[in-house]
């Protein structure tokens, strides 16, 4: 079988034990193709997050394979686990999980620094990025002192620096007004149409599906039904 | 590491307490090591004024302060001794000190040879020795509240003796609460009402081409019933009777114990809460790909960070109270070498106190980050 560029293979999951056991995930294989937008739905408790997590090795199953770029990731330790995610994931957050003490540009040259930038361009990176996303009199500003929508550009800048070619978001317009909501959507749209990159994006509004390749729904931890063109 | 510098400078309440912590740390080890080190001095100060090589006591004498008699035989027995070139006499004794006005008071009466040494503060042998007679007694400035002399000289009493105070001196003051006086041998046996030929310290130089340690056994065999010792044995015998057996050194040691643990614990309590506090965004640098090193330098850069303007504050506060100290305690001395080296306790202090928050850091699970 031909390895998969990002994608799980017969994964299982569950928490807890004894009576309290929940199978978050049961048996799921499901391939995200380069360059694609993929949407993940369902109702709460059906897995969509921890199918994101896994993608983002920040979770492994109790059982199946978990590719990232043609790598089976589920048996690297901790540290190649952080290297992966270092070097080909990042994230985008519901609650932005911007850092609180930075401006918006200290933010995005984190993300740089994170990803091992040459320290005397990170600045300027991080400037390029937050002018392509219109947050050019933003740049000095605190979290606190920016609207949900720009936060939410800050922290899809951040999530960019260093070019990562997956981009795995949660929720990313849920504390969003519409117009905002329709921004990001179209940023991250972007991302793969322009940037070829692979977005995998967990949410329940209903927007999303008109950019998205495929939507897969899930239902107590399995796929229920997949509708796209992959 | 502009994170850890913005996390902390973005509370500066617990920013403040931190650093103030620091301070203290810093502030007391080096003033109670001040304290320290001029102690060390003081209990030796007389000793090493001398220039002799060899000191002879009697047997069991654990500090200057505390001689007792030697045979006036010691010494003609010792001149015998190949090597040794020249002796002196030093004594001292606890004497009653009246002033022109009849104030009595208690004071360390020390009398030496001339030969005793350069530094050794002896009236033959201060540079001005011209203008003051043989038999002239010196005391310290730090001490001439107690003296209560208003001009010099001054005529007052020693045990009861008519004495002349003639000049003050500098670097001698009272180590014990008692001030010192300094008079010429002669004298001071007259004062203490013994015998001219006894003495209470021999010091010996030795010949350059004899070895120390050889005329030290000689003596040794010759004269069994007195300690031989040399001039640096003397005064470590004396710096650890003051120091540890009266407990005194132990004190002061204890409080810059407590300073640094203080400190400690401050530091540690203040950089585990911000810690704590900003744990969702070490999550967060965790789960974008930050590695446990990264991490790691964020908290200990916070910590070094209170501890270098920590200590950089605490060394403003107590070099010129050191400074003020002296006029106190006379004999407190911080080594130029102290405030500096104090620097590398306080950040190691701040790296302790950081253990417990970069084990937090590096546990938490980056997995949190898609919880609400």
């Amino acid at each position: 079988m031909p390895k998969l560029f990002l994608g799980i293979e017969e994964a299982s999951v569950s928490f807890g034990q004894g009576e309290a056991r929940v199978r978050a995930l049961r048996d799921v294989s499901l391939t995200f193709e380069k360059g694609t937008l993929s949407l993940l739905m369902g109702p709460s408790g059906s897995g969509k997050t921890t199918l994101l997590s896994m993608l983002g090795c920040l979770l492994s199953p109790d059982k199946g394979t978990v590719f990232v770029d043609g790598e089976a990731v589920n048996e690297l330790s901790e540290a190649g686990r952080t290297v992966i995610r270092q070097k080909k994931i990042s994230f985008v957050f519901q609650a932005f999980r911007l850092f609180h003490s930075l401006s918006a540009l200290d933010n995005v040259a984190l993300g740089f620094e994170i990803r091992d930038a040459a320290a005397s361009g990170r600045e300027e990176m991080a400037r390029d990025l937050l002018l392509q996303f219109g947050l050019a009199d933003k740049l000095n500003l605190e979290p606190n002192e920016l609207s949900p929508g720009e936060k939410q550009r800050v922290a899809i800048a951040r999530a960019l620096a260093g070019n990562p070619p997956i981009l795995l978001a949660d929720e990313p317009t849920a504390s969003l007004d519409a117009e905002a909501g329709k921004n990001i959507c179209k940023i991250l749209r972007r991302q793969v149409d322009d940037q070829g990159r692979t977005v995998v994006v967990v949410s329940h509004d209903p927007r999303w599906e008109k950019f998205a390749d495929r939507t897969i729904t899930l239902c107590d931890g399995r796929v229920e039904e997949q509708v796209g063109v992959l | 590491m502009k994170l850890a510098l913005q996390n902390i400078l973005h509370d500066r309440g617990r920013f403040s307490v931190t650093v103030l912590g620091v301070s203290f740390a810093v502030f007391l080890m080096v003033f109670q090591g001040s304290l320290l080190s001029g102690f060390l001095q003081a209990a030796s100060r007389l000793i090493d004024a001398s220039d002799s090589d060899i000191w002879i006591t009697a047997r069991g004498v654990q500090a200057f302060e505390f001689g007792t008699a030697l045979e006036s035989r010691v010494r003609e027995m010792a001149a015998g001794v190949p090597g040794v070139t020249d002796t002196s006499r030093v004594c001292m004794a606890f004497a009653v000190y009246r002033t022109p006005v009849g104030k009595q008071q208690v004071v360390a009466l020390v009398g030496a040879d001339p030969g005793v040494g350069r530094r050794f503060p002896v009236p033959d042998r201060l540079e001005s020795a011209g203008e003051m007679s043989p038999d002239a007694v010196l005391y310290d400035v730090s001490d001439r509240k107690q003296i209560d002399v208003n001009e010099l000289p001054a005529e007052v009493e020693i045990n009861r003796h008519r004495a002349s105070i003639e000049r003050e001196i500098r670097g001698y003051g009272a180590f014990l609460g008692v001030p010192f006086l300094f008079t010429s041998y002669r004298n001071a046996v007259r004062y203490m009402d013994s015998g001219p030929e006894q003495g209470m310290y021999i010091l010996l130089r030795v010949d350059q081409s004899y070895s120390i340690s050889q005329v030290q056994q000689n003596l040794k065999q010759r004269l069994p019933e007195v300690d031989v010792l040399t001039q640096d044995e003397f005064a470590h015998k004396s710096r650890m009777y003051w120091t540890i057996k009266t407990g005194a050194g132990g004190a002061i040691l204890t409080a810059a114990v407590l300073g640094f643990l203080i400190g400690l614990v401050v530091v540690s309590q203040t950089i585990y809460a911000n810690t704590m506090e900003n744990i969702e965004e070490y999550a967060t640098l965790k789960a974008l790909g930050a590695s446990q090193a990264f991490v790691a330098r964020i908290v200990l850069s916070q910590a070094l960070i209170c501890g270098m303007i920590g200590s950089v504050l605490g060394l403003l506060a107590v070099i010129p109270s050191i400074n003020y100290a002296k006029s106190l305690i006379p004999w407190i001395h911080a080594p130029w070498w102290l405030p500096g080296a104090m620097v590398v306790p306080s950040l190691a202090m701040c790296s302790l106190a950081s253990i417990v928050s970069v084990r937090s850091a590096l546990t938490v699970e980056p997995g949190r980050v898609f919880r609400a």
